[in-house]
């Protein structure tokens, strides 16, 4: 009877922690690109180990999360529900810390014109990610309040679908000063940025049809 | 020849606990809160505390299988029951015991030619009716109640689901343990004036003989919990409706609230006191309730969440039930007195006495009391050594799996 154990309370614990190790990593890529426009590389390398640390506890905080849920019989209605959760939420943590490594070994020549749009393309990426943490939370103690909070998630992903188009249509049809490789490159790099949106989309995704179901 | 009419109850123990347990645990098997061995675990061990502890003896059987004036004849209905009851199970459709039985004392009665009352048919006909429709009643104000509480409470989804565990396995035992009270006359309660055995010393209490007979029964009906409910707590959880955590627990609740306001006498004269209309004192099946309370819960829901072509068959197997069990125990009756000569008993007088006054003071010899002894005992041993088998045996996989988490994790290093 896990209400007798420490149970219940060590996996509150960990799922909490869990979301903590997903925003902090966010922040984490948001301080990180913007060390690297500065071309504050001591301070890119310091978000490169802080993002490795976080990854790592993600992992080991997934892998005991979904291993009490199996072993304590724990949520066994929206088990397979709550482990793609954290496992889609993972990967967004997964993604941050490729692409921090991607820049930190192909070091993308980056013009200073582009530096805002970046930066800009960057924030709303991290933001899509950021609110969806609240409504992850949200899920397991106010499910009616789940989809309020996504629609921002959808707002910040759409968002930054716009920025990269724009920012993609300047660089290859307005900076005719660069070279098809360093535009492919910049394009790669943006690529990397959207993908948090995205992984953060498709999280939202499932987190819509959890809260209907658990409300319903 | 009593020994072979025992079995016969014992058998219709069985029976009853493998179509019953689904009315305490089902709900919570049936939505995954507990584990199918968890709960037959813990269904067997309080089914045969509440057998021994709280046993009804033949005063609750007299009522029922106690009007059949011969041993005979109640052997032959109680298998009848017994072999409805089975069948049922066979086709996973969760039936009343009660109801099984109550039609085989009319088929008894019509053999005899005995007048079966009118209160026997009204009491069938009217449980079908009244029990399902307060269970759903009562159910759909419960889960609404459940829900806004959860909903205003704003508490961890973990935390709740641990709550509605604990009390799902708290409120399965109370259930498993008057489900052993409330049925352990009618799988050996007519004997009970027929075995004299020596008191079973267990070192901290002695079981005086008719608690012997009620272990017996007890332990019956747990093996029917461990060998053949699982299917149909299945059924009962999770193929009518998908049940959610909150509505299993809603499930057993408005069961036991049905079942408290329907033979509360205190309650009924409680409101007729303050001059509202009391309440009738109908006979309700639990099983039924039940049934009635996942309905309620369904059309909740919205009535396409309800699987209609497994409510249709349990709606036929509610008229099978006595019907089938009242045919069998006709058509055995006559088998048993024509072929083996067997008295099944007779038209009854004022001056007649039943069954189990009948056969007062049959067995009587120490043989028998120390086979039974030992049965018991051996059976006692088994059943402790089984559950510290499995609690070994779980520790010991909770410490294998740790390591090899440790080893995955220092391997990653």
């Amino acid at each position: 009877m896990a209400v007798f154990t420490r149970t219940t309370r060590n996996l509150i614990v960990r799922i909490e922690e869990f979301f903590d190790n997903i925003d902090l990593g966010l922040l984490v890529f948001r301080e990180g690109v913007k060390a690297f426009l500065d071309k504050d590389m001591e301070t890119f390398e310091r978000h490169i180990s802080k993002i490795e640390i976080l990854e790592s506890n993600a992992d080991k905080l997934q892998r005991s999360i979904e291993n009490e849920m199996i072993t304590h019989s724990i949520l066994p209605q929206h088990r397979s529900e709550v482990s793609s959760l954290i496992d889609v939420l993972d990967e967004i943590i997964d993604t941050i810390k490729s692409s921090l490594i991607e820049i930190s070994i192909e070091m993308p020549v980056i013009p200073p014109s582009l530096n805002h749009g970046i930066e800009t393309i960057t924030e709303a990426s991290v933001s899509a990610g950021q609110e969806l943490i609240p409504a992850a939370r949200a899920y397991f103690v106010a499910p009616y309040t789940v989809r309020e909070k996504l629609l921002k998630v959808y707002f910040f992903e759409s968002e930054t679908d716009k920025l990269s188009r724009s920012i993609r249509k300047t660089i290859f049809q307005e900076m005719n000063d660069l070279d098809l490789a360093q535009k492919s490159h910049l394009r790669y790099i943006i690529h990397h940025i959207e993908n948090i949106s995205d992984t953060a989309q498709k999280a939202a995704d499932i987190l819509s049809g959890m809260a209907i179901k658990i409300i319903m | 020849m009593i020994l072979l009419f025992l079995v016969s109850g014992l058998f219709l123990g069985w029976s009853l606990g493998s179509n019953d347990a689904a009315n305490v645990f089902g709900s919570a098997v049936g939505s995954k809160m507990i584990s199918f061995r968890k709960a037959a675990i813990i269904a067997s061990v309080f089914v045969i505390l509440g057998a021994v502890l709280q046993g009804k003896g033949a005063s609750a059987t007299l009522d029922k299988l106690g009007a059949v004036n011969a041993i005979g004849g109640a052997f032959t209905a109680a298998l009848a029951a017994a072999v409805t009851v089975h069948l049922m199970t066979k086709l996973t459709i969760p039936v009343s015991t009660t109801q099984a039985i109550v039609g085989s004392i009319i088929g008894w009665n019509l053999f005899t030619g005995n007048p079966t009352g009118s209160k026997a048919l009204t009491q069938i006909v009217s449980t079908w009716i009244s029990g399902p429709i307060v269970g759903a009643a009562i159910a759909i104000l419960l889960y609404i109640a459940l829900k806004a509480v959860k909903k205003k409470s704003g508490i961890h989804l973990v935390r709740f689901e641990s709550w509605i565990r604990t009390s799902l396995i708290i409120v399965g035992a109370f259930g498993a343990f008057s489900l052993g009270a409330n049925n352990i006359a009618n799988v050996v309660g007519i004997f009970i004036p027929a075995f004299n055995l020596e008191g079973l010393n267990l070192g901290l209490f002695t079981l005086s003989s008719s608690q012997q007979l009620f272990l017996l029964g007890g332990i019956a009906i747990a093996a029917g919990i461990l060998t053949n409910s699982e299917n149909m707590m299945n059924v009962v959880g999770n193929q009518i409706v998908e049940l959610s955590s909150e509505a299993a627990l809603v499930v057993v609740f408005s069961q036991a609230i049905v079942l408290f306001i329907f033979s509360s006498s205190g309650l009924s004269s409680m409101i007729t006191g303050i001059g509202l209309p009391p309440i009738p004192m109908v006979p309700v099946s639990s099983t039924q309730v039940m049934i009635g309370s996942i309905i309620g819960i369904g059309l909740y829901k919205g009535v396409r969440n309800i699987n209609f072509g497994i409510l249709g068959e349990i709606g036929i197997g509610w008229v099978a039930t006595p019907v089938l069990s009242g045919l069998l125990t006709f058509f055995s009756l006559f088998f048993v007195k024509n072929i083996f000569g067997i008295d099944v008993g007779h038209k009854l007088t004022d001056l007649q006495e039943p069954a189990a006054a009948n056969m007062a003071g049959q067995i009587t010899g120490t043989g028998l009391s120390h086979i039974l002894k030992y049965f018991l005992l051996s059976v006692l041993f088994a059943g402790i050594a089984a559950i510290i088998y499995f609690y070994f045996l779980e520790r010991k996989k909770k410490r294998e799996f740790r390591r090899s988490e440790e080893r995955f994790w220092s391997n990653l290093k």
